[in-house]
């Protein structure tokens, strides 16, 4: 990846980071969880795509790492909300 | 001139080495089983959770966030200069290894500071998994100081080139492994279920 993009990477990284602190501001504990959810993912996929390099990698592979967080998120929001 | 989809798309390559790859899959499946475990013990027990959460810092937490993510982009800027054949490489790998002793000291403060309260391992429930998730992953914060501090050494001395620098993509992929489990641990640990 290019030098401005892997710094577009960690600003947005450190943007969603600090969303996800005041994330705990939301008045319910449900949408505090959606958002946090949601933001981890953003992160989590932009460290996959950008830091790993996965964007331009053979599909399995970077299906398999972008599945990850997603898996993770629907099992703590399960253990959560069920 | 082909026309194919596979054609029109740019080379699609794994960087790194394939076995590290594995040894990731491996890696997050372990954290996997851990992360799943500390949700289902919070949907089982939240009141004590929420307690123990009250014992941890969220602007700590984002701390330790913002240090390992400066760390990561570090190293991600050194095998870009390493590609592009620019000087410098272990100068950048340096000041990971120096944004990366920023987290250990910090969760070492925050460990000293738990433990000064008696929120030890066996304090309970909420404890036993931090120390777990949280001491797991602080180990392979440990690992990658090391596999950083190799690297840079290794720079130093011109061990990388541009068609030669698969080992240094793989120490950093793993640093990158080290991040993309933090991202998770983050708010699992810190922050779900501590708002109003």
């Amino acid at each position: 990846m290019s030098v401005r993009a892997l710094l577009a990477c960690w600003v947005a990284l450190v943007l969603l980071s600090l969303a996800t602190v005041a994330s705990l501001g939301l008045p319910s504990a449900r949408d505090t969880l959606l958002v946090l959810l949601l933001l981890v993912l953003g992160k989590a996929w932009l460290i996959v795509d950008g830091f790993m390099e996965l964007r331009h990698a053979p599909w399995p592979w970077r299906a398999l790492m972008l599945a990850w967080p997603v898996a993770m998120a629907l099992g703590v929001a399960g253990a959560a909300l069920l | 001139m082909s026309t194919s989809p596979e054609a029109l798309l740019p080379n699609r390559r794994l960087p790194g080495d394939l076995a590290m790859w594995w040894f990731i899959l491996a890696e997050i499946t372990l954290f996997s089983i851990l992360i799943l475990a500390f949700a289902i013990t919070q949907r089982l027990q939240p009141a004590l959770f929420a307690a123990g959460r009250q014992a941890l810092d969220a602007s700590m937490g984002l701390a330790l966030t913002l240090s390992l993510l400066t760390s990561g982009l570090l190293v991600a800027l050194a095998v870009t200069r390493v590609r592009q054949a620019r000087a410098g490489v272990s100068a950048l790998l340096l000041a990971a290894l120096g944004s990366a002793c920023v987290y250990v000291w910090l969760k070492l403060s925050e460990y000293a500071h738990l433990l000064a309260l008696g929120l030890d391992v066996e304090h309970d429930t909420f404890f036993t998994l931090y120390w777990l998730l949280t001491g797991l992953h602080f180990l392979h914060v440990l690992l990658g100081l090391v596999i950083i501090a190799w690297m840079a050494v290794r720079a130093w001395r011109g061990g990388y080139h541009a068609g030669n620098c698969s080992g240094l993509e793989s120490g950093a992929l793993y640093w990158h492994m080290v991040d993309l489990v933090w991202v998770l641990l983050f708010p699992l640990v810190y922050l779900i279920g501590a708002g109003p």
